[in-house]
């Protein structure tokens, strides 16, 4: 009799373990690894997803979504340094995106130059500017740091409203091409698709890059204590501003690509509550994570489009769907479902245990 | 000449004079202490000496360099590393990424060829990687070097902290109540490590609150008390000085 009840426990135990070990491959690492590796198996699976996607769902709408969600992903990839690695808040990351974006319509539509020089012109442009405006306000720290980005986007709004003749004004710009390369036109939404997930593969592997080198720890240390950072000769200010920088070109890559996809540069697209709306991805997605954004702009991006069909109920579910996440998530989606699910199969398995114990 | 000297420096703050005139010197090669009952102003020596804290005047010479109004970072730079009072270990990196992170400034690379893996950072990292591991085999922490940096023991995480000034490979070495809230068996350990950092060539300069381990282990020992330098020299001198004994019994007293 005991016998027999050890070698159910077993194959009980083994299909525990199982659902685990296939969980640990999906889900990203709950641990805190030393960073090494720059592709782990489970990046293999997401790979596969994101090619295969537009092929098994072949729906236009879909499609649309996804590329969008795909350039809200590299908007809040930049940001996530900013915010998830560095710990710094930036809500002014709009404008790096509306600079991209304006950039991009200006020098395709005013001056004919191919979108492909367009697109790195706006991130160099966006940088810049990241640049001038981070040298002095980004000596400042925690809630003030939070107010002086918050400023920079309503000044570019008012700079964009105020210059027709550069910006078009409220009215924006029309008649942005596509994005091509070589003669080759991404002219629908399934080509869209690839050119936009292609890019943010690449940022996702810099920023893997970062996050495993000397960068990245020095990031991860002055977010921490910035004390111990400048103790051990880290330039703090200096970090600071470089990863305000980085953060702000991928800004740029990203409002490049939604002015091609979009054919139109307005307003309308950068304000602050877009802002907001980024690092609400972050934060939903999960900050110490490079997945957690993407999953948070992929996420975010299907809610709103769902919530769309509500109409005049879709803000308030919007709000109470945010405040539950925040509640049960709170270190982001991402970083908080696999240890939820891991937890919880992990209980059944102890609670089948004990049961069983106690016949 | 000395590697660090402190000329007449005076901090104040809002009229509660932390440091009057202090004047001391750091012979290269050896172990100073300085020790003093809680409040006399030895946490804020460091803090002025690191950069973290202005001094209101004086002067600061590390190798004949005027580093008084240099920032944090440039100091560090220079070669002095320091632990801090409170635990400044990174919790959110790894054990052996917190040694990494020590060698930061010894390391080539910056945002781009970073983030696009050139060879010579794939080299670096690897060689970093080795000799962060030897250090961690010097602090006994070897087998942990995987782990969460919160997850060690406080001890040995005080270990960590002064490992990783180590990594920058520093000059001077200042280390603020190193053995404060360790067991005794830790603080002869820590003790056997100090000497065998000034065997390696690095100066140490501790700060002390409980002076037993700094009287063993030093070669020269400072005592402030109420931001005054009240005696300076070899330990078995210094403790018997009659101004050093009343400041202890006094400060006794006044716990008590």
């Amino acid at each position: 009799m005991v016998e027999e009840d050890s070698t159910k426990l077993r194959k009980r135990d083994l299909l525990f373990t199982g659902a685990l070990w296939l969980l640990s491959l999906i889900l990203p690492d709950p641990h805190l690894p030393y960073r090494r590796e720059l592709i782990k198996k489970r990046d293999l699976f997401y790979l596969g997803g994101v090619l295969l996607l537009p092929i098994v769902w072949p729906s236009s709408h879909v499609h649309h979504l996804m590329v969008l969600a795909g350039i809200y992903a590299i908007l809040a990839l930049g940001l996530s340094l900013f915010l998830g690695y560095a710990g710094q808040i930036s809500l002014g990351h709009a404008a790096f995106f509306g600079i991209g974006a304006y950039t991009t319509a200006i020098l395709t539509t005013r001056y004919g130059i191919p979108p492909l020089a367009a697109f790195w012109a706006s991130a160099g442009v966006a940088a810049i500017f990241a640049y001038l405006i981070g040298r002095p306000i980004l000596k400042l720290k925690g809630y003030f740091l939070a107010l002086a980005t918050l400023g920079f986007v309503e000044i570019f709004l008012v700079i964009v409203r105020e210059t027709p003749d550069l910006t078009g004004g409220v009215i924006g710009i029309f008649g942005v091409p596509w994005f091509s390369l070589g003669g080759f036109q991404f002219d629908t939404y399934f080509k869209q698709y690839y050119l936009v997930w292609g890019i943010l593969i690449g940022l996702i592997l810099f920023s893997k890059n970062l996050v495993r080198s000397k960068m990245g720890r020095a990031l991860l240390a002055l977010a921490t204590s910035e004390d111990a950072a400048s103790s051990v000769g880290i330039n703090v200010v200096q970090m600071k501003v470089g990863i305000f920088v980085v953060g702000a070109a991928f800004a740029g890559f990203a409002g490049s690509l939604f002015a091609c996809v979009m054919s139109t540069a307005n307003p309308e697209a950068f304000s602050l509550g877009f802002s907001v709306l980024i690092v609400m991805m972050v934060i939903l997605g999960g900050m110490g994570n490079l997945y957690g954004p993407i999953a948070g702009a992929i996420f975010l991006t299907w809610l709103i489009d769902i919530l769309g069909r509500f109409q005049e109920y879709s803000l308030s579910i919007y709000g109470l769907i945010l405040v539950l996440l925040l509640i049960f998530f709170p270190d982001g989606i991402g970083t908080r479902l696999n240890i939820r699910l891991i937890y919880l199969i992990s209980y059944w398995g102890r609670k089948k245990r004990r049961e069983t114990k106690e016949i | 000449m000395p590697l660090l000297s402190v000329e007449k420096l005076i901090k104040n703050y809002d009229g509660v004079c932390a440091l009057n005139r202090v004047s001391l010197r750091v012979d290269g090669g050896t172990i100073k202490g300085l020790i003093g009952p809680n409040g006399a102003g030895k946490s804020t020596l460091f803090h002025v000496i690191t950069g973290m804290e202005r001094p209101n005047s004086g002067k600061i010479y590390f190798k004949g360099k005027d580093i008084t109004l240099l920032e944090p970072y440039e100091i560090s730079r220079l070669g002095v590393g320091r632990t801090f009072q409170t635990l400044q270990v990174w919790g959110n990196m790894t054990v052996v990424e917190n040694i990494l992170t020590g060698m930061h400034k010894r390391l080539k690379g910056g945002f781009f060829s970073s983030g696009f893996w050139l060879p010579w950072i794939k080299r670096n990292e690897e060689e970093a990687l080795k000799e962060a591991k030897e250090t961690l085999e010097f602090l006994g922490l070897l087998g942990r070097w995987s782990w969460p940096a919160f997850q060690l023991s406080f001890g040995e995480q005080k270990m960590l902290e002064m490992g990783r000034a180590l990594a920058m490979k520093p000059e001077l070495l200042l280390l603020d109540e190193p053995a404060a809230g360790l067991t005794p068996a830790e603080v002869k350990k820590l003790a056997e490590k100090i000497c065998k950092i000034k065997q390696f060539g690095t100066t140490v300069f501790i700060v002390e609150h409980h002076s037993s381990m700094v009287m063993e282990i030093a070669d020269e020992v400072a005592v402030l008390h109420n931001g005054k330098l009240i005696a300076e020299g070899p330990p078995d001198v210094v403790s018997k000085n009659s101004q050093v004994i009343e400041a202890y019994l006094r400060g006794k007293e006044s716990d008590a």
